[in-house]
């Protein structure tokens, strides 16, 4: 999925062949080719499905949503500082959900992506209507919500997490297909967990592409003012968009306590960073009007190769971040200098 | 006269109002509401800890504690100044504190050197930080995001998950020091503040960041080379959280690599609350020190009555919003009187 330009040129002209390297996401491709050789290279347990594989897929599969939570608002131009607060949220509503009335999981889930979307409407609410900076808004909201957290679940719980988990869940936590066979044939070690990412990745990806209003959130982003001129409910698709990304926050967040075994307060503090590190590294850019969703889970996937990689290698959790962010930097200045040439030859990258 | 500091193109944007009386710009004014709301605090809390809150001890750890938060809510400012972030200010502050710390214990460098030393290094960086930003042209929300991360390895990497102490006498005496009954940390700090605030308003780098800030059209139309503002802006962001780092090292005692983790969103919260535009342009030195001492009003509130410390962020949090939104109101009414 090449990034969406909202832009239209002056005269339609058929739109000219990119060459292969000024298309970004063969560049991240070819990196993250690169980086699974690199690391069987030095370590063949790189390859151990049980030790690598499926752990790494499951967090594929976490991460990757929660970069989609921030890349629902970078289509807009705005930020939500808040995902991980928002993650916590929905994970207690869930732990509540089913500590409280016992419900079973399909509810539990459904309540979490309520309390979520419910959140991300709210902040999209206050945006849409004082015209404040988002960035100020997700920030006072997430400041807001860590204590709430903390609070709910000291008078909620014994401690900070629930006990217990919805029958089924533990379940997407430590199968994968593999252990479901239909006589003699098995599934791929694919955890569960990956076919419900997948499920957020094509929705959002067909939204921003087909629909109606993910076209129009994206022409909100690239020039709000033009948009409103040319009869888009701004306002609305700020609320929407918004509330998309608590929606996925909160899948997010359910998908990591699927993965943690338990619903607890610590759910979503560390999805900042990584929220902004895939869509960026996908090739999304900041200011809005254009998202690249295949970017963002391959953002995704080249941070949790790198991060599952050098932790073969034994490096410290700390060290990991002083690569993380070097690797960012430099794809970054990669991404720029490909920009350069591009524009020094005339194409349009 | 107060302590906005504004560009002069911001200036000219906004439109004359029929000039009401000098009392009641004064009274308009967001550091008039933060003053009244730091005042109103205080002596709440006075009163309801009967009187508890003047005793000598209460009163000097509550500004001792209280220069910190003030310098690094001054340290994100300065590049809000110019319209951009720098998410790396927290972790800059620990890393130069850790190496501070590493100087005098490992390297036996005289705590005076080191001082200077943690301070450069904190220029050094933010002067990197501003340079990627020029040359890469990518957005410095980026720029510093991936800066924060190589910086938190590089914090743990000086020592480990150890912890550094006993590393300067004279140091840890200073910042237990008072002068005339003010720690002497928070003197520091004060005279820092004073400093960027005579930087923004006299000086001419100054009055070109702002213009930068303002309007990067207009001040590139004027002459004014915007590279070289957020060059500036960088390095002194990362300056003052060199200088954040020596305060750390003088009123703790002890530093590990968990040092700035709880500083980068009250970073954000004080510029934010004191009225400082994320859109760049406009500074408030005022303003941001004024919201650090409400914050921290709060936090000594949550210790005097002993509530669960996750109180504050929640008041923090509603705080931060509340003001941002009666900005928003105040706007909208003036804007429908004139």
């Amino acid at each position: 999925m090449k990034p969406e330009d909202t832009t239209t040129p002056e005269q339609p002209r058929p739109p000219a062949r990119l060459p292969l390297w000024a298309n970004p996401r063969i560049g991240l491709v070819v990196l993250l080719i690169a980086l699974i050789a690199l690391f069987t290279t030095l370590r063949p347990a790189f390859l151990n499905t049980q030790l690598t594989l499926v752990p790494m897929q499951a967090d594929i599969s976490v991460y990757a949503v929660v970069g989609l939570s921030q890349l629902a608002v970078l289509s807009l131009g705005h930020m939500n500082m808040a995902v991980g607060r928002m993650a916590a949220m929905s994970a207690f509503a869930s732990g509540l959900l089913h500590d409280r009335l016992d419900a079973p999981l399909i509810v539990a889930l459904a309540g979490g992506l309520a309390m979520g979307a419910l959140l991300g409407a709210l902040a999209g609410l206050i945006i849409a209507r004082t015209g404040v900076n988002s960035f100020v808004v997700t920030l006072a909201l997430d400041f807001a919500l860590i204590g709430l957290v903390s609070l709910l679940y000291a008078s909620f719980t014994d401690g900070v997490a629930f006990n217990g988990l919805p029958a089924g869940m533990s379940a997407l936590r430590t199968d994968t297909f593999a252990d479901y066979c239909a006589g003699d044939l098995c599934g791929p070690p694919i955890p569960l967990l990956a076919p419900i990412a997948l499920v957020a990745v094509l929705v959002v990806g067909l939204l921003f592409r087909w629909s109606r209003t993910g076209r129009e959130v994206l022409m909100a982003g690239s020039n709000a003012k033009a948009a409103e001129l040319s009869g888009i409910p701004v306002r609305a698709r700020v609320i929407q968009a918004h509330a998309l990304s608590g929606l996925l926050a909160g899948l997010a967040g359910f998908l990591l306590s699927a993965n943690n075994g338990a619903f607890s307060a610590g759910v979503g503090d560390g999805f900042l960073l990584p929220s902004f590190l895939a869509p960026v590294l996908g090739g999304t850019l900041l200011v809005g009007g254009a998202v690249s969703v295949l970017g963002t889970v391959l953002g995704t996937a080249i941070t949790q190769v790198i991060y599952k990689g050098l932790n073969l290698l034994q490096f410290q959790v700390d060290e990991l971040k002083l690569y993380i962010g070097l690797v960012l930097l430099a794809a970054l200045s990669l991404d720029r200098l490909r920009h350069v040439l591009a524009e020094r030859r005339g194409v349009p990258a | 006269m107060t302590s906005t500091v504004e560009s002069t193109a911001t200036r000219a944007a906004t439109p004359a109002a029929p000039a009401p009386s000098r009392l009641r710009r004064t009274v308009r004014t967001s550091e008039f509401t933060l003053v009244a709301l730091a005042v109103i605090g205080f002596v709440a809390l006075t009163l309801t800890t009967d009187g508890n809150m003047l005793s000598a001890g209460t009163l000097a750890a509550f500004f001792r504690f209280l220069a910190v938060p003030m310098i690094i809510g001054l340290a994100q400012m300065v590049v809000l100044a110019i319209g951009q972030m720098n998410l790396s200010v927290g972790v800059l502050t620990g890393f130069c504190a850790m190496v501070a710390a590493w100087a005098m214990l490992e390297a036996g460098l005289p705590a005076p050197l080191a001082v200077l030393g943690a301070m450069l290094l904190g220029a050094a960086v933010g002067l990197g930080n501003g340079l990627l930003v020029v040359f890469t042209r990518i957005n410095a929300f980026i720029v510093t995001l991936a800066t924060m991360t190589i910086i938190d390895g590089l914090r743990y990497g000086v020592n480990g998950p150890g912890t550094y102490q006993d590393y300067s006498a004279g140091l840890e005496e200073l910042g237990q020091a008072s002068l005339l009954g003010l720690p002497v940390v928070f003197l520091i700090a004060c005279a820092v503040a004073a400093t960027v605030w005579f930087f923004f308003a006299r000086t001419v780098p100054g009055r070109h960041l702002l213009a930068s800030g303002g309007s990067p059209f207009a001040a590139r139309l004027s002459g004014v080379s915007n590279d070289r503002s957020i060059v500036l802006a960088h390095a002194l962001s990362g300056l003052l959280a060199g200088v954040a780092a020596v305060l750390t090292l003088a009123q703790s005692g002890s530093v590990n690599a968990t040092i700035g983790d709880d500083l980068l969103l009250p970073s954000f919260a004080a510029p934010i609350i004191g009225g400082v535009a994320l859109a760049g342009g406009v500074v408030s030195v005022l303003g941001t020190s004024l919201a650090a001492f409400i914050v921290r009003l709060v936090d000594v509130a949550q210790a005097q009555f002993a509530i669960n410390r996750r109180w504050v962020d929640l008041i923090v949090g509603a705080v931060v919003l509340g003001v941002v939104l009666s900005g928003a109101i105040r706007t909208k009414l003036s804007r429908r009187s004139s």
